[in-house]
C-alpha cells in the first residue's frame, strides 16, 4: 500500500474523487466546444434511426422472431443505445488511445503518477456528447416498453440495472484485454472497429443467432449480459440467478484483466530508450 | 492523352511504393478485414433466423445468404476514405505543392486506394472463404464465367463511383471550412441506400422506383446483385447502363467543381 493512502478503502476513495474531477473537466471542456455537441447528438440521432431501420424492415415481414414481438426488440435497441452511449463516452475515448499510449512512450508519464495506471488509462478521458445517445437511447426504451404493455415492477428495474451495469463492465474487460494486445503486437488501432462490429450483435435478441453464436455472445463476447438480460428482465421473464451470473462473470473478467495488465506492464520497455 | 499515360504511369509506381510500405502493417490489415466481415455476418445470421422462423420475405434463403456472403468483399472493393485528407490537403495548402508538379494531387490518393485495397484482399478472401464453406448448400452459384465478369466489371464501376464521389465531395473544402459532417453525412446515407445493411430488394414496396434508381445501388449492391439475384439479361445491361452513366455524369460534375476550385483556390500559408 502506497504511504498516500491508509488503508485499501482510503485508495479507492481517492480514485473516485479523481475521477470525480476529470467528469468535472470534461464538462467544462464540453462547453468551449459547442458544435462539436450539436455534431454528436445530430449524428447519435441519425444512427438510431438507421440502426432501427432493419428492426423495422424484418418486423414489416413476420409479427415475432423467436418469442420476440418488435416493441420488445425496439425496447432492446434503446438498452443498446444506452449501453453504447456509456461506452462512448467513459471507455472509447481512452482505450482508442492505447496504441499511442503505447507507441509514443505517453505511457511513462503514467506511470510516474501516484494512481494506478490501468484505473488512468481506461478512465482518464470522458466525452460528455455522448450521453445524449444515453438519453435518446432512455427515450426509445420507454417507447418500447409502452408498445409492448410492459410495466416492470421496481424488482425488474434492479434486475435490469445491475444487468447492464454488469454487461458494461464485462464489455470493458474484454476491450481492455483487446486493447492491451498492443503490448504485444505493437499497433492495436483497427481493435477498436473489431469490438464495435461484434457489438453490433447486441442489437437483436440472444436467439435471433444460431446456438453456438449465443454461446459466443454470453461468455466469449458478452454482449448478451448488456442488452438482451435485462430487456428479459424488465419484461419479468429472468430469475435472479441469471443476475448473480453477471455480477460473477463481472469480478472474474475485472480480476483477469487487471492480470493481463500486470503480465502487460512486464513487457513494456518504454518507447524512446 | 499523353498526360492520361504519364498519370497512369506514376498511379503505377506509387502504388507500387504504397504496398511496400503499407505491408508492413500487415497484422492491423487482417484485424480491419475481421471488423469488416462482422457486419454481414450478424446480418445474414439475423435474416436467416426470420426466415426459418416464418417470415415472407420477397427473396429466397439462398439469395439472403449469397448476398451477405459476398457483401463484405464488394463494400471492401469499392469503398473510399479519401474525403477527408484530400480535404485536408486541399485546407492546409499541401495542393500547393502537387500543383507544380507534373502529374495531379489526385494520383497520390488513387495510388493510395488500390495499394490498401490489394493488401486487404489477401486478408479478406480466406475469411469469405471459409464463411462461403460454411454456408456452401445455401450459396447461389451462377453458371458459366459471364456473370463473374460482369461482378468484376461492376464492382470496377462502383469502385469509381464511390471514389468520384468523394472527389467531389472534398472539393467543396475549396470553399467551406469544414466537410467533416458532409463526409459522416455520405457514409451514415450510403450505408443505407446502397444496400451494406439490408439488402435493397427488402425495402418496402412504396420505395421502390427511388431505391432501385439512385446512385448508391450501383456502389454496392447491384454488383451483389448480379451474383445473388435473378437479373435478367434485360435488367443487367440496364443496370450496368444505369452505372456507367452515373459514372460519367458524376466525374462530368466533380471535374467542373474541381476545376472551378482550383481556379477559386488561395494557397494557404503561401
Amino acid at each position: 500500500m502506497s504511504p498516500l493512502d491508509r488503508t485499501w478503502w482510503h485508495k479507492q476513495w481517492r480514485h473516485l474523487r479523481l475521477w470525480r474531477r476529470f467528469f468535472a473537466q470534461a464538462v467544462v471542456r464540453e462547453t468551449h466546444f459547442r458544435a462539436h455537441f450539436l455534431t454528436t447528438l445530430l449524428v447519435g440521432l441519425v444512427q438510431l434511426g438507421l440502426g432501427i431501420v432493419p428492426t423495422l424492415l424484418l418486423f414489416g415481414f413476420t409479427s415475432e422472431v423467436g418469442g420476440w414481438s418488435r416493441a420488445e426488440v425496439i425496447a432492446l435497441v434503446g438498452v443498446f443505445q444506452i449501453v453504447t452511449g456509456l461506452m462512448a463516452t467513459f471507455v472509447a475515448p481512452n482505450l482508442n488511445r492505447m496504441t499511442t499510449y503505447l507507441t509514443e512512450g505517453e505511457l511513462d508519464g503514467v506511470l510516474l503518477r501516484p494512481v494506478s495506471s490501468q484505473f488512468y488509462l481506461t478512465l482518464r478521458w470522458i466525452n460528455v456528447a455522448e450521453l445524449t445517445n444515453v438519453a435518446s437511447g432512455i427515450a426509445v426504451l420507454v417507447i418500447g416498453l409502452v408498445q409492448a404493455d410492459l410495466a416492470p415492477g421496481v424488482g425488474q428495474i434492479v434486475q435490469a440495472v445491475v444487468l447492464v451495469s454488469s454487461g458494461l463492465v464485462l464489455l470493458t474487460a474484454v476491450w481492455s484485454a483487446m486493447s492491451f494486445l498492443a503490448f504485444w503486437l505493437q499497433s492495436v488501432n483497427p481493435i477498436g472497429f473489431v469490438f464495435l462490429s461484434l457489438m453490433e450483435a447486441g442489437r437483436y435478441p440472444l436467439v435471433f443467432f444460431p446456438v453456438a453464436v449465443r454461446t459466443f455472445l454470453t461468455f466469449a463476447f458478452p454482449v448478451a449480459f448488456a442488452t438482451t438480460f435485462p430487456v428479459r428482465a424488465l419484461a419479468g421473464d429472468l430469475g435472479w440467478e441469471t443476475v448473480a451470473v453477471g455480477v460473477g462473470f463481472a469480478v472474474v473478467a475485472m480480476l483477469l484483466v487487471r492480470l493481463l495488465w500486470r503480465r502487460g506492464l512486464l513487457t513494456y520497455s518504454s518507447a524512446s530508450s | 492523352m499523353n498526360t492520361l499515360v504519364r498519370n497512369l504511369r506514376v498511379v503505377r509506381r506509387m502504388t507500387a511504393a504504397d504496398i511496400a510500405q503499407q505491408s508492413v502493417y500487415r497484422g492491423a490489415w487482417i484485424i480491419f478485414m475481421l471488423a469488416n466481415i462482422c457486419m454481414p455476418i450478424i446480418s445474414l445470421l439475423i435474416w436467416r433466423t426470420a426466415l426459418a422462423s416464418g417470415a415472407q420475405l420477397p427473396v429466397d434463403e439462398r439469395y439472403i445468404t449469397t448476398y451477405f456472403v459476398l457483401l463484405g468483399v464488394v463494400t471492401m472493393a469499392t469503398s473510399s476514405w479519401m474525403a477527408g485528407f484530400l480535404a485536408q490537403d486541399i485546407r492546409m495548402g499541401k495542393l500547393s505543392s502537387w500543383m507544380i508538379r507534373p502529374a495531379s494531387l489526385l494520383t497520390g490518393f488513387v495510388a493510395n486506394n488500390l495499394s490498401e485495397k490489394f493488401l486487404k484482399l489477401f486478408a479478406l478472401v480466406p475469411m469469405i472463404g471459409i464463411v462461403w464453406w460454411i454456408f456452401r448448400d445455401s450459396m447461389n452459384i451462377p453458371a458459366g464465367p459471364g456473370r463473374w465478369a460482369l461482378f468484376a466489371i461492376s464492382i470496377l464501376l462502383g469502385a469509381m463511383l464511390v471514389f468520384i464521389i468523394d472527389i467531389l465531395i472534398a472539393s467543396l473544402a475549396f470553399w467551406m471550412d469544414d466537410v467533416s459532417a458532409l463526409v459522416q453525412a455520405r457514409v451514415i446515407i450510403a450505408s443505407v441506400l446502397s444496400g451494406a445493411v439490408v439488402p435493397l430488394a427488402l425495402m418496402p414496396e412504396w420505395s421502390r422506383g427511388f431505391v432501385d434508381h439512385q446512385p448508391f445501388r450501383y456502389t454496392v449492391s447491384f454488383p451483389v446483385e448480379i451474383v445473388a439475384g435473378e437479373l435478367t439479361g434485360r435488367e443487367l445491361l440496364a443496370g450496368l447502363g444505369f452505372q456507367l452513366g452515373y459514372v460519367v455524369v458524376f466525374a462530368a460534375i466533380a471535374r467542373l467543381v474541381w476545376s472551378a476550385g482550383i481556379r477559386a483556390y488561395s494557397a494557404v500559408g503561401a
